[in-house]
């Protein structure tokens, strides 16, 4: 992320006005090997190749704010690995993590991670650290220490099953789970702002959060995130882009000022049980429209979108949930001029 | 409806698996499905009349899983309990005294690890009385092409969570119905929409498991 997209960025968060409603997009993974034309396996293996993959999303939509911007990462395996799960990479199609705990009881025996050394961290940090001068050198800057949140590591180290139903069974159990994830947890994001002082913001990513209704989240899901995100940072930002009217109201409390939703909820209804304490990045549907849709159907969306916005505040025009596979230059293109133009 | 049979059928709404069960904590210590169902066979009472309080109670449930007055994890307890219903019926479906409505093949499709929707899915139509036949999740196409031909008088369920993995389920979708034309396929997931199913070729969209119920139930009476 450059100076200027940073300040912009922060900009909206504390309120202010822009004169063009500003454009941001989570990009990673699922989309930008694909997009650049490189096997998944590549994306994953080679770091100079994830760096160009990178440097090409920027160079190319330089309006658009790319977050967290230059994310090394393993899809859905970079944290689980952490802690011993085996992580699979089938040829061409996305990796994916194993569950290590197959009863309440394994809980106790659960060994807390260390990120400096442990699984696929040092990997992602050293990445990252290597490719740092050049990505400076384009006018960039890591900005963001990034995380899946602890309900997301639960569900994949024990199964979503298994684990929301521990939340009702043995609740004493579940809580010693997400504590001993959230420990772990702080301490990566204290290695990733330890080794990157330009980092100031934080990103959590947890669509388990959606799942849950208003008393479990109480209890198995915001103290922890009060904590995670009781750092001092400018940007405190929450990705959950599975059903959100639960937690959306709790967002404040959370700490959160920045949010990736899915898009089952409007973002007009949204800031409005948020008080307008949380700008929203979303919510143009990211499949149906943005990856499958012409670029006339993406124009279209997204100038309905503007028009429905009864306040321009606090809002990024991105879609909801993160970039998917599939989607074109062209439709990325025909989003940014949109919103350039409305 | 008897008395028992009531009560089985609040276990089930309410997700009382069984007596050492501390959940619901206003429930506890109290008998849950497991010794009430156990119970009402020892007294006589017909296995149609005790799936029939299952599917009362998941209904229920269901009801309100829809309304956003329960979550998932209330769900889930409700089709434990179930399923601890289904323990003690399952002879009955074994002898033939009870007659399943028919096969429903079920599994979270390849490179997708979610078993959160497909697991939902199948308890609740089991409970409902159907067969279920789980693949389990990261299943290939290959796997349920194998399991049409066993069984081909199925229906077919596709699951998936990620978005990542809905390319997947379509390829999935058209080899099925390339291959099978007549076996009917329903297809559901958080990122998916009725829109995107219809692209699939997929014959129907649940966005609830009791969506998929009235799919099938739909597809046998029509």
């Amino acid at each position: 992320m450059t100076d200027r997209q940073w300040e912009t960025l922060v900009n909206i968060i504390n309120g202010e006005r822009t004169e063009k409603l500003p454009v941001g997009f989570i990009i990673d993974s699922p989309w930008l090997p694909n997009w650049y034309g490189i096997k998944i396996i590549d994306y994953f293996s080679n770091d100079d190749l994830w760096l160009k993959a990178n440097l090409k999303a920027i160079n190319d939509f330089p309006e658009a704010i790319f977050l967290p911007g230059f994310w090394s990462e393993f899809g859905m395996c970079t944290e689980p690995s952490a802690f011993g799960a085996r992580v699979t990479f089938p040829p061409d199609e996305f990796p994916h993590a194993h569950k290590i705990i197959n009863s309440a009881d394994d809980i106790d025996d659960l060994v807390e991670p260390n990120p400096k050394t442990d699984g696929l961290l040092p990997f992602m940090l050293n990445r990252l650290k290597l490719a740092q001068p050049k990505i400076e050198d384009a006018g960039h800057k890591i900005k963001f220490a990034v995380a899946r949140g602890p309900l997301n590591i639960a569900s994949y180290l024990m199964g979503t099953t298994e684990f929301l139903t521990t939340l009702m069974m043995q609740p004493d159990k579940a809580e010693m789970l997400v504590r001993k994830i959230t420990s772990y947890l702080k301490n990566w994001i204290e290695l990733q702002r330890a080794t990157f002082p330009t980092i100031d913001g934080i990103l959590l990513l947890d669509d388990i959060i959606g799942f849950m209704g208003e008393p479990e989240f109480r209890t198995f899901g915001l103290p922890y995130f009060k904590e995670l995100f009781d750092v001092d940072v400018t940007v405190r930002f929450l990705h959950n882009d599975a059903p959100c009217k639960v937690s959306a109201p709790i967002l404040p409390e959370m700490n959160v000022n920045l949010f990736n939703m899915g898009f089952d909820v409007t973002l007009n209804e949204l800031k409005e049980i948020t008080q307008h304490k949380v700008t929203m990045l979303g919510n143009i549907p990211p499949r149906d429209v943005l990856a499958a849709g012409s670029a006339e159907d993406v124009t279209h969306a997204v100038i309905e979108l503007i028009q429905s916005l009864e306040d321009r505040k606090h809002v990024i025009i991105s879609c909801g949930g993160g970039m998917p596979p599939d989607v074109k230059t062209e439709n990325i293109k025909a989003f940014i001029e949109a919103v350039n133009n409305n | 409806m008897s008395e028992l049979i009531e009560q089985i059928s609040k276990c089930i709404e309410r997700g009382k698996v069984d007596k050492v069960s501390p959940y619901p904590p206003d429930m506890r210590d109290q008998e849950g499905a497991d010794e009430l169902s156990a119970r009402a066979i020892e007294e006589g009472l017909g296995a149609d009349e005790i799936l029939k309080a299952c599917n009362s109670g998941m209904q229920n449930i269901g009801d309100r899983f829809g309304r956003g007055e329960v979550f998932v994890p209330e769900l889930l307890m409700s089709a434990r309990a179930m399923n601890a219903v289904m323990k003690h019926l399952k002879p009955f479906f074994q002898s033939g005294t009870v007659k399943a409505k028919g096969k429903f093949i079920i599994g979270t499709v390849a490179g997708d690890l979610h078993d959160i929707g497909k697991n939902l899915v199948s308890m609740v139509v089991e409970g409902n009385g159907w067969e279920v036949i789980d693949l389990g999740v990261d299943v290939k196409t290959n796997k349920f092409i194998e399991t049409i031909k066993q069984h081909p008088d199925s229906m077919v369920g596709l699951s998936a969570l990620l978005t990542t993995t809905m390319g997947n389920m379509a390829n999935t979708v058209k080899e099925i119905k390339s291959l099978f034309p007549q076996t009917k396929v329903i297809v559901g997931g958080a990122p998916l929409t009725r829109e995107a199913a219809d692209q699939m070729g997929a014959d129907g969209y649940a966005r609830d498991p009791q969506g998929a119920v009235g799919f099938l139930n739909g597809m046998l009476y029509s």
